[in-house]
């Protein structure tokens, strides 16, 4: 009795403490924003890449539901949930049921390793793990496509199902190696004046990675104004000036990791209907929706944590120090989620411009691209990385000095990367084989048809 | 054995390469799917993503338009013309007055001549835009249909304040046309081809050089010259194969013996000369559109016939070049107000026929793209 009696008394503490301490107070304010934010950014960028695709297109886009046609999304929810889930008659009941859970559940989950502000963010940021965990959970999405696409038993969508397995397997790899290149810059940097942490060990933390990018050494120190500005803001510091390619290769690969144009392949609409989903309607068919612009607002924020700086913009270091006032760390905290949010919405925006411009490759043509161009170009990178830190430092320059001749040097490669690419689609597609496959045509109707290429009017 | 048979085709696969044996696969595309153009229906046999053979369906959209013409007087079977290929309904039209007024041995007047050939024009723009903008649709772009559409909107005003309508337009007669041009037409038939131009050149930034369309369409479905005349194709998709052959210059019609048309030819003969081929077609038809509101020349719009027109008895043969190709009605006549016959040749029918010739040994997506490149449609294939 008496023991139970110090237990509970402690455990009742322990719970009382815990709900009104400042870490739970965090933990619930940024859970609640996260699945706020989660929901909520797939319904915006529904409508803004139907309003931005509009404008693109000479056309109006959604203007009728509510006020400047905002409500169309939410009514369109609205109007999935209360539609009736039609089963088709021969499919694999469980796996059909479960699929749009399994491709929705990793998407949300993929949050919680993406931190918004300094406060909120959730503990999951703090992980070590950071970069391997978001891997992990966008790779899970592959599951739940193949489930939909046998699930429906469906030619259509085994087709789209199989596909969208290749590719999002094959895209896997160059999106992981490309994210490597910012790893091997931390731990480059750590320990050197003016950032943080040990020598030599770099961090996989997506909140390190933001800190690494934000250099303590900024100008006008002293000053108040560009102390306000600068600190915590040093956008020549972000990683996407010294890795311009892995940024630009990373955005490629999560185009087809979240199977948007020109990599849309798997719901490739003029040739298999609608892919993995035909067979799906109500608001089964709009998880794998919700979960596709997820996914797109994933990608963006990760691109935004890894290259763009993250939160960091005027201001946010300057007012969540340590010493300021409640209210300015809850301003600070504010302006963070807005850079943040921008910088990934920007991001998003380009996905939505590259839709509205770029055809669909052929299924063929994208996996060559990946595994002949995008593996071998990350993988040099890599080599590369690490080849100039060796040179550099067996030459005694200075840390600053390696981010910036890395950076002139990864800058020629992009270049060199666009000229590559743009010469190996050339040679590769069928375009300069068209006359070989022109001469073997020829020879084999030749014995068929009599030869006459062109008719004139005085023949006929 | 089916298998080898396709695989003859496939460029790149070596010979004799080793393969594991899969099960072939029966895929049925369409009549409803959104990349037919309407409503044919492909049944294809399908080694992985490879298609090993292929049986167009048609009939689906059949409305028996020549039965209905031979139960119609001359003058209302010209109604029903529109809806054979119902995306150039003016050019039917022509074709239909053409053949009777051949039959009957009279000859529109000479504004009536250019007045066809403005119209037509326009038609075969509105046509080629419309193959144009399904095609980047087809390719996964969304663009393009959208751009194209509206500008094939400007078109269908166009004619709506020419003749009423907008679709079926029922402007021609056995004769000459319905209406003259209302007032300030012509002013805004040239304010529209000026935007065109514009507008074109804009889709041309969008679709020719762009690196994925290019590699989605250079040397896929590749048609060689013999080929296409086996197959008696006939418009931008003979032309494309290198063939120089074109009504209008070849065996010119009403003011084509006026206006000299510079034919459009490419040497590829594959998808991407078919799209290049349509793009230039319209270029040329916004030249000859200018040249025909220049040279308009006055005088009547039609000659006087009689209320019921009966051609004599006999029988003959007129041929146009609609957007799709060599637009032919074979017309007989038994002397009375109703056509004995009215064969429609419709060059999407014929042209369809070598699809399951190209297709062979080409992937599923590559279907897609060349169905798109042939520029199909079903209501002249089914009429």
């Amino acid at each position: 009795m008496h023991i139970m009696a110090v237990l509970g008394d402690s455990l009742g503490n322990q719970l009382f403490n815990g709900i009104f301490s400042l870490q739970f107070l965090q933990f619930l304010i940024t859970f609640l924003s996260y699945f706020g934010f989660v929901l909520t950014s797939a319904i915006i960028l529904i409508l803004a890449e139907r309003k931005i695709m509009g404008w693109m297109q000479d056309r109006l886009g959604p203007i009728h539901t509510g006020p400047w046609g905002l409500l169309q999304t939410v009514a369109d929810v609205g109007k999935l949930l209360l539609k009736e889930d039609i089963h088709a008659g021969q499919i694999d009941k469980s796996v059909f049921l479960l699929a749009p859970a399994v491709f929705m559940a990793p998407v949300i989950a993929a949050f919680a390793v993406i931190p918004f502000s300094p406060y909120v963010s959730l503990p999951g940021t703090a992980i070590a793990t950071g970069i391997i965990y978001y891997v992990a959970m966008s790779s899970i999405d592959v599951i739940g496509v193949i489930m939909a696409g046998w699930g429906s038993n469906n030619k259509y969508s085994l087709i789209g199902g199989l596909r969208s397995a290749a590719q999002m397997i094959s895209y896997e790899l160059p999106l992981v190696l490309s994210l490597v290149g910012v790893v091997m810059l931390t731990s480059v940097l750590a320990g050197t004046p003016g950032y943080s942490g040990n020598a030599g060990i770099g961090s996989i933390a997506i909140k390190e990675i933001i800190n690494f990018q934000s250099v303590s050494a900024w100008p006008g120190r002293g000053i108040p104004f560009w102390d306000f500005v600068f600190k915590g803001f040093t956008p020549w510091a972000w990683f996407f000036l010294v890795q311009p390619l892995m940024i630009i290769i990373y955005y490629i690969c999560g185009l087809a990791e979240t199977n948007r144009a020109p990599f849309d392949l798997p719901e490739a609409e003029s040739e298999l209907v609608a892919g993995y989903v035909t067979e799906y309607s109500g608001m089964r068919w709009a998880l794998f929706y919700l979960g596709e612009y997820g996914n797109m607002t994933i990608v963006a924020s990760i691109a935004t944590a890894l290259f763009l700086g993250g939160w960091s913009g005027p201001g946010v270091a300057f007012l969540t120090a340590p010493g300021m006032a409640l209210g300015w760390q809850i301003l600070g905290n504010i302006l963070g989620i807005i850079y943040f949010v921008s910088k990934a919405y920007l991001l998003c925006f380009v996905f939505i411009w590259v839709r509205s411009t770029l055809p669909r490759l052929r299924a063929d043509q994208l996996m060559q691209f990946a595994w002949l161009i995008l593996i071998p170009t990350t993988l040099g990178n890599v080599l590369f990385t690490a080849l100039v830190f060796l040179v550099l430092n067996g030459a005694g320059l200075p840390n600053w000095a390696f981010l910036i001749i890395l950076g002139v040097l990864n800058w020629l490669l992009l270049a060199g990367f666009i000229w590559v690419v743009s010469r190996a689609t050339a040679a590769t597609t069928r375009r300069a084989q068209a006359p070989a496959i022109r001469a073997s045509r020829a020879a084999a109707v030749a014995g068929q048809i009599p030869e006459r290429t062109t008719v004139t009017s005085s023949q006929r | 054995m089916a298998t080898n048979q396709g695989k003859g085709t496939i460029p790149g696969v070596e010979e004799g390469a080793e393969e594991i044996k899969t099960q072939e696969m029966l895929l049925n595309m369409g009549p409803q799917h959104p990349s037919t153009h309407g409503v044919l229906r492909l049944v294809m046999t399908l080694e992985g993503e490879t298609v090993v053979d292929c049986t167009p369906v048609i009939g689906y959209l059949h409305r028996g338009i020549e039965k209905i013409l031979e139960n119609r007087p001359v003058m209302g079977g010209i109604r029903y013309m529109d809806n054979a290929d119902y995306l150039s309904p003016m050019l039917n039209e022509i074709a239909y007055a053409g053949a009777v007024e051949q039959e009957m041995g009279i000859e529109p007047p000479r504004r009536a001549q250019y007045i066809r050939l403005l119209v037509g024009e326009m038609q075969r723009i509105a046509s080629h835009l419309v193959a144009v903008g399904t095609y980047g649709l087809d390719l996964g772009a969304f663009t393009p249909v959208l751009w194209t559409f509206r500008d094939r909107e400007g078109i269908m005003s166009l004619f709506e304040a020419l003749c009423g309508s907008r679709f079926n337009v029922n402007y021609l007669r056995v004769g000459g046309v319905l209406h003259d041009f209302p007032k300030g037409w012509l002013k805004e038939c040239e304010v529209f081809l000026d935007q065109l131009e514009k507008n074109m050149a804009e889709l041309e930034t969008l679709l020719t050089g762009n690196e994925i369309f290019d590699a989605r369409t250079q040397g896929v479905g590749y048609i060689d010259p013999q080929q296409a005349i086996a197959f008696g194709l006939t418009g931008p998709m003979l032309r494309a194969s290198g063939v120089n052959w074109d009504l209008r210059v070849n065996r010119p019609y009403m003011a084509y013996r006026e206006v000299p048309v510079n034919m459009q030819v490419r040497q590829e003969g594959d998808c991407f000369a078919r799209y290049r081929v349509r793009m230039q077609e319209i270029w040329e038809g916004i030249r000859l559109c200018r040249v025909a509101i220049d040279k308009m020349p006055g005088g009547p719009i039609s000659i006087r016939t009689q209320i019921a027109l009966r051609p004599p008895r006999g029988e003959t043969y007129f041929a146009i070049e609609s957007s799709k190709g060599e637009l032919g009605i074979y017309y007989i006549s038994d002397g009375g107000e109703y056509p004995w016959r009215a064969k429609i040749r419709g060059p999407s029918f014929v042209n369809l026929q070598i699809l399951p010739e190209i297709l062979r040994g080409h992937k599923i997506s590559d279907v897609v793209a060349i169905l798109g490149s042939f520029d199909l449609v079903l209501g002249e294939v089914d009429r």
